[in-house]
């Protein structure tokens, strides 16, 4: 439906006769980098998902379309090729062809490379161009989710040429992609200009520029916003009570967007008490996440029944969270002989709003006998130490951007990923794991679904963690803006927006 | 003899020296200003080795930031190796060193320029806002700090009193804020953010930045003012008939130029390294917000870079307050042979 709008507003405006006109957007933070291949931040793929183009694109429904590449095939179980569009050209003019497509996949992947986004290609073992316009991918083992990875910004198509010849100045002062719109220029932590691609492949752009502002403050956003100064602004959620503001004001349109994003709070199983699973069920029932949503997040949230947003391919949507029965949980507690509770430490990182979570879950504890010692940590340090399994409990987010259960479930609770590569609790399970390789290997959709049920019911029972919530993303524009969609991944496209 | 040296200094015509023995002077102050030039070397090296220092010792590094929470160890193992990260501290300071003295800074770990380029494409914001925000404190600080001095308890003097300690005492964050929603959202007079070029970009941030400034200025004149207007030579001049307006701005605030000037002095230096919240709040592209961000991303390259321009610049501003003492008090001059 909302694609038919968009159609009638398109149509209606070509109609119109097309005006040029800027599109300024309150960005969240300045990029810090323009190479997919140099970071792997929000901010940075804000930007480079206007310039650059993937394989496969992931629309704002999460279904998977073609889009540098214009239809694919699996050979057999290891084996894919992908039709790369032709007559796509670079913003210098060159063509596209598959050795740019090989060059891009392979550079991503390679150790000396060490690009931040490599593990979005892990699963990879060869690539090569079949002829001009075709790319052969071959896996070690079967990977069913291949394609929404290749839909990841990460996976951006660069050009051989351009990137080979700027060498290090490539992302920074040399950007060069097939999108929908063009590099300008980059005023440092000022203004990123992009502007209208008139030869893009995949149609009509709107804006003649685009101007991405980094705006660090969320109450400056908001009031960027309401002062008339920016067309759109990113994430007004990071200052509830300003997104709170921007709702209740009617000159402004401002969505609430459900994100692929999650926050938990996770227990080190390496450390008693909370290799007992009673221990981590009682934890569970002394938790009221309600509260957490209405007074920090002002409502910008729900609560997360589940380690992966209801959106993601092969979430369950019929797990019953923990009731929040503090009797319960101190039965519980007895059970597991503490009686009498016990001290422990919940890490957090320097983050306002869970650090207000752990205070708030610090006095619902202490209801249970559970004395718990908040403590901030600097973000670095807390990655690191949370990695070698020095916490007792910690907090923190993961966005399954792909859109598929394997990203959000493999990376945080089988037992090869303990540590720095996601799996922070510990916690190990050889039926989750064989449920999450053969989740990974299926290629049948509706089985690879089952197997993620299983693993969410097992999770939600053993309890590695306590589920908080859901992020729900807000974004403003002015009411002149339309045909702004959000991206549940966070990437939001700009090509098809319009300005009267 | 503490009131006859200060009346002699008062007017500069009469206390300059013969025309030979100005140009030993001058001399002797250019070969002082060499000595404090040369002096920043060792300055600036023990300064690098500290904040390197800091660095290492505390858990984390660029690499496990920039992997986030999905870091494979391989990845991390590989990224580190590119990084450079994975030789002992004093290699990685050394190789650094070496290239810094070829005037190579190197590259930022987290973007991938060059650190010259970051820090130059940020200092210019950055000197503006500190140099406009003390040329405001100046111009609003002094005459206040005089108008309190010479009528000390008077209705103008609780007002400036209050206003100073208000100023002193308020927020930045919630000053930047309040003259945001005035000035931007209530009014629609000036934007709310940003330097995007055009002067109403840069009122907001400077009055916030300078509002400490002015407010510690004006307290400093107010107090040196009244001490040298209770001087013998004042009562001096005010007794020969001297004109009140000459007998304050030329004798009396001249001598009580020399503790403002180390404030004003004191002041720039905190304007340009002690930026940041205004900076992040009027999302202003200076070196603050730089230093903080590659700070939190343990990106060390570009934290040397940022820290030797601002230990550079903070020289600098000392030595020219230095200087500056000599030409308001000619007895100094002698002391830097």
């Amino acid at each position: 439906m909302r694609r038919v709008l968009l159609l009638i507003a398109v149509a209606a405006f070509a109609l119109g006769g097309a005006h040029a006109f800027t599109l300024t957007v309150a960005a969240t933070s300045d990029a810090v980098s323009l190479s997919p291949h140099d970071t792997n931040d929000q901010p940075s793929a804000r930007v480079m998902r206007q310039i650059y183009d993937t394989l496969i694109v992931q629309n704002e429904e999460l279904e998977l379309e073609p889009g540098l590449a214009e239809s694919w095939t699996q050979i057999d179980d290891l084996t894919w090729e992908f039709a790369i569009r032709s007559g796509v050209v670079f913003h210098n003019g060159d063509p596209l062809t598959a050795a740019d497509v090989v060059f891009t996949l392979n550079s991503l992947r390679d150790p000396a490379v060490a690009a931040p986004g490599a593990f979005i290609l892990g699963f990879v073992d060869t690539v090569e161009a079949v002829d001009e316009l075709t790319v052969r991918v071959t896996t070690g083992t079967p990977f069913a989710p291949i394609l929404s990875h290749l839909a990841h910004t990460a996976t951006s198509i660069l050009s051989e040429q351009v990137v080979t010849d700027a060498g290090e100045d490539y992302g920074t002062e040399v950007v060069v992609g097939t999108g929908p719109f063009k590099f300008v220029e980059w005023e440092i932590a000022s203004q990123i200009i992009l502007e209208r691609n008139d030869d893009w492949w995949g149609g009509d752009v709107l804006p003649e520029r685009v101007i991405f502002r980094p705006i660090t403050e969320g109450t400056v956003r908001a009031i960027e916003l309401e002062a008339g100064a920016v067309d759109i602004a990113f994430e007004l959620n990071t200052s509830p009570r300003d997104a709170m503001r921007a709702i209740e004001n009617p000159n402004l349109i401002v969505t609430q967007q459900p994100t692929l994003s999650t926050a938990y709070v996770g227990f080190n199983f390496q450390k008693e008490p909370f290799d007992d699973v009673r221990v981590r069920q009682a934890i569970n029932h002394a938790v009221d996440v309600e509260p957490m949503i209405d007074a920090i997040l002002e409502g910008f949230g729900s609560v997360a029944t589940s380690p992966i947003s209801d959106m993601v391919f092969g979430a369950h949507t019929d797990l019953e969270p923990y009731d929040y029965d503090p009797e319960r949980a101190r039965q519980l507690l007895a059970e597991a002989g503490y009686p009498d509770g016990f001290s422990t430490s919940l890490w957090t990182n320097d983050n306002p709003i869970r650090i207000q979570i752990a205070e708030i879950m610090q006095a619902q504890l202490g209801e249970v006998g559970i004395d718990v010692d908040v403590q901030v940590l600097e973000w670095s340090t807390y990655l690191a130490d949370t990695a070698a399994g020095a916490h007792d409990m910690f907090i923190l987010g993961w966005v399954t951007v792909t859109g598929d259960a394997d990203y959000g479930l493999y990376a945080l609770f089988h037992s090869s990923n303990f540590g720095s590569a996601g799996n922070r609790t510990f916690w190990s399970n050889p039926r989750v794991d064989e449920l999450l390789d053969l989740g990974r290997t299926e290629a049948d959709p509706d089985l690879r679904v089952e197997y993620y049920l299983e693993v969410q019911e097992i999770i939600a029972e053993e309890a590695p963690w306590v589920f908080l919530y859901l992020t729900l993303e807000v974004n403003g524009t002015q009411p002149n803006v339309s045909g702004f969609v959000p991206h549940p991944a966070g990437h939001h496209r700009l090509y098809n927006v319009s300005k009267n | 003899m503490f009131g006859w040296g200060r009346q002699r200094s008062a007017p500069p015509e009469r206390t300059s020296p013969a025309t030979g023995g100005r140009v030993g002077i001058e001399a002797t102050l250019l070969k002082y200003i060499f000595r404090r030039i040369i002096l920043l070397i060792p300055i600036l090296f023990g300064v690098t080795i500290i904040v390197f220092g800091i660095m290492f010792l505390t858990p984390g590094d660029a690499a496990i930031l920039m992997l986030g929470e999905n870091a494979p160890q391989a990845e991390l193992e590989a990224l580190r190796e590119r990084l450079g990260l994975n030789e002992p501290a004093y290699v990685q300071y050394g190789i650094w060193l070496g290239r810094v003295v070829q005037l190579d800074f190197g590259r930022s770990i987290r973007s991938g320029r060059p650190v010259t380029r970051e820090v130059m494409a940020r200092l210019p914001a950055t000197i503006e806002l500190a140099l406009l925000a003390t040329l405001l404190s100046i111009a609003i600080g002094v005459p206040l700090g005089v108008l309190s001095a010479t009528r000390p308890n008077s209705a103008v003097d609780h007002v400036a009193t209050v206003a100073a300690f208000g100023g002193l005492a308020m927020p930045v964050f919630w000053q930047g804020l309040v003259l945001i929603l005035v000035f931007a959202v209530a009014l629609g007079w000036l934007p709310p953010s940003g330097r995007l070029g055009g002067w109403q970009y840069y009122i907001l941030p400077v009055i916030t930045l300078g509002t400490s400034a002015i407010a510690a200025i004006t307290r400093m004149t107010r107090a040196t003012m009244l001490e040298t207007l209770s001087q013998d030579y004042v009562r001096t001049a005010r007794s020969k008939g001297v004109h009140p307006r000459s007998m304050i701005y030329r004798h009396a605030l001249r001598n009580a130029m020399i503790p403002i000037v180390t404030v004003i002095g004191l002041q720039f230096g905190q304007l340009l390294s002690g930026a940041v919240i205004t900076e992040t709040i009027f999302s202003w592209p200076g070196i603050g917000r730089l230093a903080v961000d590659s700070i939190r991303s343990k990106d060390f390259p570009t934290v040397q870079g940022v820290v030797m321009v601002f230990a550079l610049l903070y020289a600098l501003v000392n030595l020219f307050t230095d200087v500056l003492y000599a030409y308001l008090d000619p007895r100094l001059k002698t002391r830097y042979s």
